[in-house]
């Protein structure tokens, strides 16, 4: 209130500012032929370089996404799977190993230390790479702080269950429940976080609001050029101007360059989704699963009852996995993807593959349930083999997903490589031939 | 003009083909993740049982048939029938009580004091030994095991108490223990006298933790899902727990497996085990009453007693087998 009465009384009359005299300025230009043609002309290029900025950076956020997709994200997320299933087949292969009698077999041991490692492999690639959500960062650093321990509680078990004391056991028991209640859970997390970072990717490298705003520019300035030429044609009595024309005709090329290219990305990067990375995240899923009810399975098997949790883990998990109460499981969800690809081969081998290590593992359970503990463990290493080749043909399956993937993330990224050049360089070349042919008509009037 | 027109209507149709491709992408991740939060069912809890006043005649149990049916011909209608149908015996144990009960890593077998006794009972029903089956259960597991028919017996070190008493019979006892208290070897402590505030670990649920809770000192109890459980929690150290208070037929045990501790203190209560099988099946507890007073009397205990559990205490006397007193 006071701010505006302190302004009421200023005395009137004197020049109010230079804007107020530049607008005067202007306003008495642009009765002049010469005067609203020069007007036309800031108008014009203003809009260009407008649409340069807008078409450049529609562009720049489709490549990033694009790439961030393909050279990056995806590689995560397999990196993430690996990190679960090495973990949980670790723990099922040391408690087997440890627990079913006898001296830990070297072979074993040998893979236990595989595992461990390719893990800590996938754990360091992780580390370095998936900066990203915070999510994904405290599942890291959960799994970090946590593996030493796990592993120093499989070696204390070693070292007691070689002599021989029962205590050996309950290291391990202790190990098990540390990583299937801690470290794989996070795991998981860092598996869902980096899958939806890839949503993202794909979100932002299919957006079509990026497509609206490069078709709406196009188009405004095209009209705007349009309407330049019609105005200027009316003032100078001259119908054609080869330069503006050829403005115009560098700009159409520019937008359906940048709509094609853009397009071509689209529907590349979705086929990459749909023929690549939506088969993967299903079969990376179902390998993690797998690998869960395999090591639930060991381990209820070496902890002759003791742990309730195990076997209901597996059932849970099983039942996710096969066909029940309407849904085709995850294992069918997988046929119906390699469908969609026309790869039905060896997926349906996996679903026979799924069927005999379904069958096999219900017998172990019957037995187990039946309290014959060692038949049940001799049973044991056929389902064993059947979980590993089931685990072979996933993995091909995910190399093979990751093939049709990379083929169609880089002809997505291809597409519009040239354009993040050819742009900018088009809409200077734009702006130059309106500049060139509205200087002619205004030093016309000089 | 017309070529504006002519751009929106590309844009029309470019938008509404791709929204269709967009959205058929989603369901493989929203699947892929959906499977991968499945979490591990829970079972609900069970009711929590009023406090009970222990009776004088506490470890009495229900006298022997006489005579004893022979191995193979269990009378028919009974119980021991039925287990004779099924050509084996389940027995409850436990697979890690060094001693008693524990999966011996050389065999893989479970194997000790407890086991033999199983076996006896296996040998009195068929005539072999070598007739059972075993399921490893925690102390939570135990009774609800025996209820609800998993097994028929439960061979755990399972303390006869009243609480107990309220969900199963027990057997006469086999085995007499005693509470008392382990502390690693720098520990000054005697005894709970000196743990007042301390942590103390026992398995939950078992006896051992209202006698810690309730001992003068104040002690404070930890409870862990088995024994030898509390023993990891005293090797990890850093202050995690003080000592172990349980039966010392288990502290033996401890201290086998790790030498830098030991047992100190007096019995802070008697610990008498008995075979815990179901209220439904008063013809097992007389039947498997007489397998024991059998294994009492021939020098069975004994032998199974210096087989097991004497290197632990080597210096002191042998005991000898806990006596039974019956009812009706």
């Amino acid at each position: 209130m006071e701010g505006s009465q302190h302004l009421a009384e200023l005395p009137l009359g004197r020049p109010r500012s230079h804007v107020a005299a530049a607008l005067d300025w202007l306003r008495a230009r642009a009765t002049t032929t010469p005067g609203k043609l020069s007007m036309v002309l800031a108008g014009l290029i203003a809009a260009i370089v407008l649409f340069g900025i807008v078409a450049t950076a529609a562009e720049r956020s489709r490549a990033q996404a694009a790439q961030a997709a393909r050279a990056q994200t995806e590689r995560l997320l397999v990196q993430a799977a690996n990190l679960y299933t090495k973990l949980s087949d670790a723990n099922a292969t040391v408690a087997t190993a440890l627990l079913s009698g006898g001296s830990e077999p070297p072979a074993k041991r040998a893979l236990y230390l595989q595992d461990l490692r390719a893990a800590s492999n996938a754990l360091s690639t992780l580390t370095r790479e998936a900066g990203g959500s915070a999510r994904s960062r405290a599942g890291l650093g959960v799994v970090s702080a946590e593996l030493p321990i796990y592993s120093g509680l499989v070696e204390s078990a070693r070292a007691n269950n070689e002599q021989g004391f029962p205590i050996g056991a309950a290291y391990l028991r202790r190990a098990s429940a540390l990583l299937t209640g801690t470290v794989l859970p996070a795991a998981d997390g860092i598996y869902a976080a980096e899958a939806r970072r890839l949503g993202d990717d794909y979100g932002s490298g299919t957006t079509s609001t990026t497509l609206v705003a490069f078709i709406v520019a196009s188009a405004i300035v095209l009209s705007l050029l349009a309407l330049a030429q019609w105005y200027v044609a009316r003032t100078s009595h001259r119908i054609l101007n080869v330069l503006m024309l050829a403005a115009t005709a560098v700009l159409l090329v520019v937008s359906i360059w940048g709509v094609v290219g853009l397009l071509t990305e689209q529907s590349s990067l979705s086929s990459a989704r749909r023929n690549g990375s939506d088969p993967l995240e299903v079969l990376t899923a179902t390998r993690i699963l797998l690998s869960r009810a395999q090591g639930d399975q060991s381990l209820a098997l070496v902890d002759r009852g003791t742990d309730e949790a195990d076997p209901r883990d597996f059932g849970a998990v099983m039942r996710v996995l096969e066909p029940s109460r309407g849904t085709r499981g995850l294992i069918g969800e997988v046929a119906a993807l390699a469908g969609q690809n026309g790869t039905s081969g060896p997926a349906s081998q996996l679903e026979a593959g799924f069927a005999s290590y379904r069958a096999e593992t219900a017998q172990i359970a019957a037995l187990e349930n039946g309290g014959q503990i060692e038949p049940a463990i001799q049973r044991a290493p056929a389902a064993s083999t059947t979980f590993d080749h089931l685990n072979v043909s996933l993995a091909d399956q995910v190399a093979a997903a990751q093939r049709r993937f990379t083929r169609s993330a880089s002809s997505a990224t291809s597409a519009v490589s040239a354009l993040s050049l050819a742009i900018p360089l088009l809409t200077v070349v734009v702006a130059a031939l309106v500049f060139l042919a509205l200087r002619e008509r205004i030093n016309e009037y000089r | 003009m017309r070529r504006t027109i002519a751009q929106l209507a590309l844009f029309a149709l470019v938008a509404a083909t791709l929204f269709g491709c967009g959205a058929s992408s989603d369901p493989a991740q929203r699947t892929a993740l959906a499977a991968l939060a499945t979490t591990t069912p829970q079972p609900s809890p069970s009711k929590r049982l009023p406090p009970c006043r222990p009776g004088p005649n506490l470890t009495a149990s229900l006298r022997p048939p006489a005579p004893m049916p022979a191995p193979g011909a269990m009378p028919a209608g009974s119980f021991m029938a039925q287990i004779e149908r099924r050509h084996h015996l389940i027995a409850g144990v436990n697979d890690g009580f060094l001693g008693f009960a524990y999966l011996n890593p050389s065999t893989g077998h479970i194997d000790g004091f407890e086991i033999d006794l199983v076996r006896q009972l296996a040998k009195a029903i068929f005539g072999n030994p070598n007739a059972y089956v075993l399921k490893a259960l925690t102390v939570s597991q135990r009774n609800r095991f025996v209820m609800d028919g998993n097994v028929d017996i439960v061979v755990d070190a399972e303390t006869i108490t009243c609480k107990n008493k309220e969900q199963v019979d027990f057997s006469t006892p086999y085995y007499d223990a005693h509470q008392r208290v382990l502390v690693p070897s720098g520990s000054s402590a005697q005894g709970l006298p000196n743990l007042g505030g301390q942590r103390v670990c026992a398995t939950t649920n078992s006896a051992p933790i209202p006698v810690i809770q309730q001992y003068p000192t104040h002690p404070i109890a930890v409870g862990a899902s088995q024994a030898i459980d509390c023993l990891v929690y005293l090797q990890e150290g850093a202050g995690r727990i003080a000592a172990i208070s349980t039966d010392d037929s288990i502290l033996e045990g401890f201290k086998a497996q790790d030498p830098n501790t030991r047992i100190v203190g007096t019995s802070l209560a008697p610990v008498p085990y008995g075979m815990a099988i179901s209220k439904a099946h008063p013809g097992f507890v007389r039947f498997v009453n007489g397998v024991l007073a059998q294994v009492r009397t021939d020098g069975t205990w004994a032998s199974l007693y210096r087989k097991w559990l004497r290197k632990f205490s080597p210096t002191s006397p042998p005991p000898s087998p806990p006596q039974p007193t019956y009812t009706r």
